[in-house]
């Protein structure tokens, strides 16, 4: 803990960064903290309870626009930062990453290479309890699975903050926003929150780092991360883990197989 | 006259096979029946999965994409592009519950006349067996969803 | 607001003997925004035309739907009749109610239902569709044609002979390909390079011709009109302009015992090398694995003996870039490879060769000068036997199709033998006789009939060696499957024509497709045979699929003839169906968030990055931007997009999306 503080410091001091975007006790769980100055970053924490996905502060315009920015990332965190690499929305240059190790050591991530690499030797964190979810959703009738998401999604009232909390959510203008045509229905029907949902797990395929901040965020606890999490894993067992560039849907393979077109 | 139900299909197929497949069951005049409308584009690949919904929102019973085989895309690779994209539609949408029985793929080259007669008039024949989806349009009525639970916050609003 | 008219055509009966088209047309009436709507026995003739243009004029009509037959038939008769107006050809749709309708259905209620539906729905998309004008792209008037070969040169000469600019790239030392190769051709039994090298001349002094030899297409960037090709001249270590040609240093070479290309390995060749003697260029190269110099670093022989000082050993690699209009892909064939029949022996047997070995042998320039001999022990073979399909046809082995080329050579090889030999024996095991071709099936027949050769139908299950004779083991299906075994002293393979060393890796560079056997994919393979699904990137010869010479020469004129099509204008002008990036309202707004994955999605590399800039010329952010000039509008990238910053021009989001809820609102 005291390391990381001591190298953010050290960073500030040596005029590397102008932000470092970390944890600092909270409440329950452990909360972001933006650190703009040497001092701040004494209050900085890190371990296995900082789960918040942080990268989703990476692309907030207001907030690291033309900023040089440190920042701790959990594992899936440096998912999605290796994704926002791929995705021209980061610059090495102006990033330092820390990450923790195996042996719950600060490590320095000091390029896209190295995240990879850390991905690659690093087991995700494991989602038993989505896991479980899952397959009880799987195992029902395909009439209990429209009962039991039109139910949940007719709670939904469109605060959009699954959309805030991940950090591939950052187009300037959403697809709910645009109207010509309204692909979205703008109102909260339930029809209307699934064409949303649909379209997010949609656009997430291939990108989401499954950190399931979507569903930690949504105030009337819908599960919609599982929504991802289920997308993530069609996209592993269709796809593989990951293509070297661009994402699922913008690459393919002649030999793709499918047993429903006829 | 019979009363049997006559599903909605719209079909959404690529200009350059399937439109043209079509094509060619019409002036081999195959019949077949008349509950699909054809919807052109360019290529499998401009399908936006959004359109799928709408139809299906907007009172559609059944669904049929069609495209050029794998390796005849007109422009190379729409359609190993879209089959990608309907692999995981397909997976989400089964794993919300929206029936995929009512959405059919297919490959129809535009030398498969014959074919085309074929899909259409096997989905309308499916999709007659399902019947009218009138699940998911209902989950679009805000008003008739909520109308109990929207006069009781009326009364309470009004005192 | 819209005012749209909408033309129902009869077809004469076609249409109206199953719709009625006097209520589609009532019913389209009712349509908001629809001005006026009729029925017309052909709206395609003279006066069906002259209706929709008076309605233009009339009405002031903002679009037309013409309910007729399938766009694919009509689309640009009825958008030139709307152009002819005044109004824009892309404000005119049509919508098809003869094949898709009135052919596939019976008469009745029904039909007319759909009928008046697909009008609406065209009628929903026509109301948002916008005044699009043709692209217009520069050209720059130079070719590019890969591959020195008898297609490559062909194709150089016409456009070159057209008066423009040609650069020929070939990978060897000397252009002439596969056809110098040859010794006699079929069906005329004149010499192949009595007919070839003086077209080989006649490129290496064509003012308009720049040849380069020994080099390589390193990478092809752009799009039709405009493509920038970077071309890797590979080290000669020989000074082109102070070599005269005269010799010395390949006489003198020490290193000599290297198996000679040209000659199909029955030859020998020097390190420094020139690959025949009527070469063009003709002036040597040194091979580099083989040299001792590059290999061990001593010997220098060749630049001791040389008299002008043109060796330069030191020499890289050099790399130069040309501006170039369209590209001729001519990279030809290769014949299947030896180990692939390992029950025929070849390998094994110094005696088994393949068909293009034989063209050495019979070669009045060959190994042998032109006596046919084995290559095991120079005597000469009284009793050949030739084996067709060696490879082709066997989709056991993979290569499922016809080399086409083989039962000709063939039996021009047999005739060649029996010419040469006279007491000599040949045999010709083969599947069927394929000799589709102007004077062909005569020349078999003389094969067979005049100088005798023995056509034995049946496969030959193995080739052994007993007694210094090769036992050839087959069947004759025409017997009845009687067993054949024949003592021979030679066998010649027609091994199958393969796709060229590198074909794939070629293709990719150039973002050309190619079917599973690796040979360049047309763009159609009935109408447009020497086009690419590239726009500006031409084929012929070998490389698209095994041909002959006098097929190759014409698809070679042929491919050459798109190019002299496409420099015959200064500007091009293409279909304004293109995708775009909005860049709404102010020119420095755009939706776009640079993600740049349709750039991974784009089979045509459409997608360039483009800068917005402040007043002060920083940058502001980095989006996508379509280049109209490759943009063949697929539309891929339109769906893709998560935040719909890109569209297509003519089938846009808004207008997809009025098409789909026309049909279901009503």
């Amino acid at each position: 803990m005291d390391e990381l503080r001591t190298k953010a410091k050290e960073l500030f001091e040596k005029g590397e960064i102008d932000i470092f975007i970390g944890y600092e006790e909270g409440t329950r769980n452990p909360r972001p903290l933006f650190a703009n100055n040497a001092d701040e970053t004494q209050k900085l924490v890190f371990n296995d309870m900082c789960t918040g996905n942080l990268a989703v502060y990476l692309t907030r315009k207001d907030l690291v626009k033309g900023k040089r920015v440190g920042i701790s990332a959990s594992y899936y965190a440096l998912k999605s930062i290796a994704q926002l690499f791929v995705e021209n929305q980061l610059k090495e240059e102006s990033l330092k990453v820390f990450g923790l190790s195996s042996d719950r050591k600060i490590q320095a991530l000091n390029s896209l290479e190295e995240i990879k690499q850390y991905l690659k030797d690093t087991p995700p964190p494991p989602k038993l309890k989505d896991d479980e979810l899952i397959k009880q959703i799987d195992e029902m009738s395909s009439a209990e699975r429209w009962a039991f998401w039109s139910d949940e999604l007719s709670k939904c009232f469109k605060c959009y903050a699954c959309r805030a909390a991940c950090p591939m959510c950052y187009c300037t203008k959403c697809i709910v926003e645009v109207n010509r045509p309204q692909w979205i229905q703008p109102w909260a029907s339930t029809l209307g929150n699934m064409e949303w949902q649909i379209n997010r797990v949609m656009h997430m395929a291939g990108r989401c780092s499954d950190c399931g901040s979507c569903g930690t965020a949504c105030p009337i606890g819908i599960p919609i991360h599982l929504l991802t999490h289920k997308m993530s894993e069609t996209v592993k067992i269709n796809f593989g883990d990951s293509s070297e560039k661009g994402n699922v849907l913008s690459t393919f393979k002649p030999e793709d197989k499918e047993s429903f077109i006829l | 006259m019979n009363n049997e139900f006559e599903p909605k299909i719209l079909a959404f197929v690529c200009n350059w096979c399937t439109y043209a497949g079509a094509d060619l069951t019409g002036t081999s005049r195959i019949k077949y029946a008349s509950n699909v409308k054809i919807v052109r584009f360019p290529c499998t690949g401009r399908i936006d999965f959004m359109l799928l919904l709408k139809a299906f929102a907007n009172g559609s019973d059944g669904v049929i994409v069609s495209g050029c085989h794998p390796n005849d895309c007109h422009y190379t690779s729409g359609n190993f592009h879209a089959r990608r994209r309907w692999i995981l539609f397909r997976s989400l949408l089964d794993f919300m519950g929206i029936d995929i029985r009512r959405i059919q793929f297919s490959w129809v080259s535009a030398a498969e006349g014959a074919k085309w007669a074929d899909i259409v008039n096997t989905t309308v024949a499916s999709i007659r067996e399902l019947g009218p989806y009138t699940e998911y349009q209902r989950a679009g009525d805000f008003l008739a969803n909520n109308e109990e639970e929207l006069a009781k916050e009326m009364e309470v609003n009004n005192g | 607001m819209s005012k749209i008219g909408v033309f129902v055509c009869h077809c004469g009966e076609n249409i109206s003997a199953t719709v009625d088209c006097e209520k589609v047309a009532e019913e389209a009436s009712k349509i908001t925004g629809v001005e006026v709507s009729v029925d017309y026995k052909y709206m395609c003739s003279d006066p069906g035309q002259t209706m929709i243009k008076e309605a233009i004029k009339e009405k002031g009509l903002t679009g037309v739907v013409v309910a007729a037959c399938s766009p694919r038939m009509h689309e640009p008769t009825f958008r030139k009749a709307c152009s002819e107006a005044g109004l824009n050809p892309y404000m005119c749709e049509m919508t098809n109610l003869r094949e898709h309708c009135s052919w596939v259905h019976e008469k009745g209620d029904q039909t007319t239902e759909k009928a008046i539906d697909l009008v609406r729905m065209l009628v929903e998309k026509t109301k948002l569709n916008k005044p699009l004008n043709s692209i217009k792209v520069p050209i720059h008037k130079k070719a590019l044609v890969i591959g020195g070969g008898i297609a490559g040169i062909q194709s150089s000469l016409d456009i070159a002979n057209a008066g423009h600019q040609v650069i020929l790239v070939e990978k060897d030392p000397s252009i002439g390909g596969h056809m110098s190769q040859l010794s006699e051709t079929f069906p005329t039994l004149d010499c192949s390079q009595c007919i070839l090298t003086p077209r080989m001349v006649e490129v290496a002094q064509h003012p308009n011709i720049t040849l380069y030899t020994y080099a390589e297409l390193e990478k092809l960037e752009g799009f039709i009109g405009n493509f920038k090709a970077t071309i890797r001249l590979k080290a000669k270590s020989v000074d082109p302009k102070l070599c005269t040609g005269c010799g010395v240093c390949y006489s003198k070479c020490p290193t000599k015992k290297i198996p000679s290309e040209f000659n199909e390995g029955l030859g020998l060749r020097t390190a420094i090398y020139t690959p025949f003697p009527q070469a063009v260029p003709n002036k040597p190269v040194i091979d580099k694995t083989n040299c001792t110099y590059y290999t061990k670093g001593k010997c220098k022989v060749c630049q001791k003996v040389c008299p002008t000082g043109a060796i330069d050993f030191d020499r890289p690699d050099e790399f130069i870039t040309e501006d170039i209009g369209a590209v001729v892909t001519a990279t030809g064939f290769n014949v299947l490879k030896p180990n692939f029949f390992p029950e025929y022996g070849y390998g094994k047997y110094k005696d088994v060769i393949t068909g293009l070995q034989f063209e050495r042998l019979a070669s009045a320039s060959g190994p042998t000068l032109g006596a046919i001999r084995r290559p095991s022990d120079g005597t000469e073979p009284k009793k050949i036997v030739f084996i067709a399909c060696a490879g082709s046809r066997d989709p056991a082995k993979g290569l499922p199709y016809c080399s086409k080329i083989c039962c000709m050579y063939t039996a021009k090889h047999a005739m060649l033998y029996q010419h040469k030999v006279h007491d000599g024996e040949s045999y010709v095991f083969y599947m069927d006789i394929r000799a589709a071709g102007k004077n062909y099936e005569e020349f078999v027949r003389r094969a067979i009939e005049d100088d005798g050769v023995n056509y034995v139908r049946g496969r030959v299950a193995r080739v052994y060696e007993k007694d210094g004779k090769l036992i050839v083991k087959g069947v004759d299906t025409l017997l009845g499957g009687k067993p054949v075994e024949i003592e021979a002293d030679m066998v010649v393979l027609a091994s199958a024509g393969v796709a060229s060393h590198g074909a794939e890796e070629l293709a990719q560079k150039m973002h050309i497709s190619y079917d599973p056997y690796k040979f360049f994919a047309e763009a159609h393979p009935k109408l447009k045979p020497v086009e690419t699904n590239t726009a500006g990137i031409f084929l012929c010869g070998a490389c698209q699929a095994p041909k002959d010479i006098p097929e190759t020469v014409g698809m070679a004129s042929g491919a050459a003839a798109k190019v002299i099509g496409l420099f015959s204008n200064s500007e091009l002008t293409r279909e304004p169906v293109v995708a775009v990036v909005n860049r709404i309202a102010s020119h420095e707004v755009s939706t776009c968030v640079g993600c740049f994955l349709c750039e991974t999605a784009c089979p045509y590399q459409a997608i360039v990055h483009e800068e917005i800039k402040n007043r002060a010329g920083e940058v502001i952010k980095t989006v996508a931007q379509v280049n109209p000039g490759l943009c063949q509008g697929c539309g891929t990238c339109v769906s893709f997009c998560r935040s719909k910053s890109i569209d297509i021009q003519g089938f846009s989001n808004e207008q997809m999306y009025a098409e789909v809820m026309a049909v279901l609102e009503a």
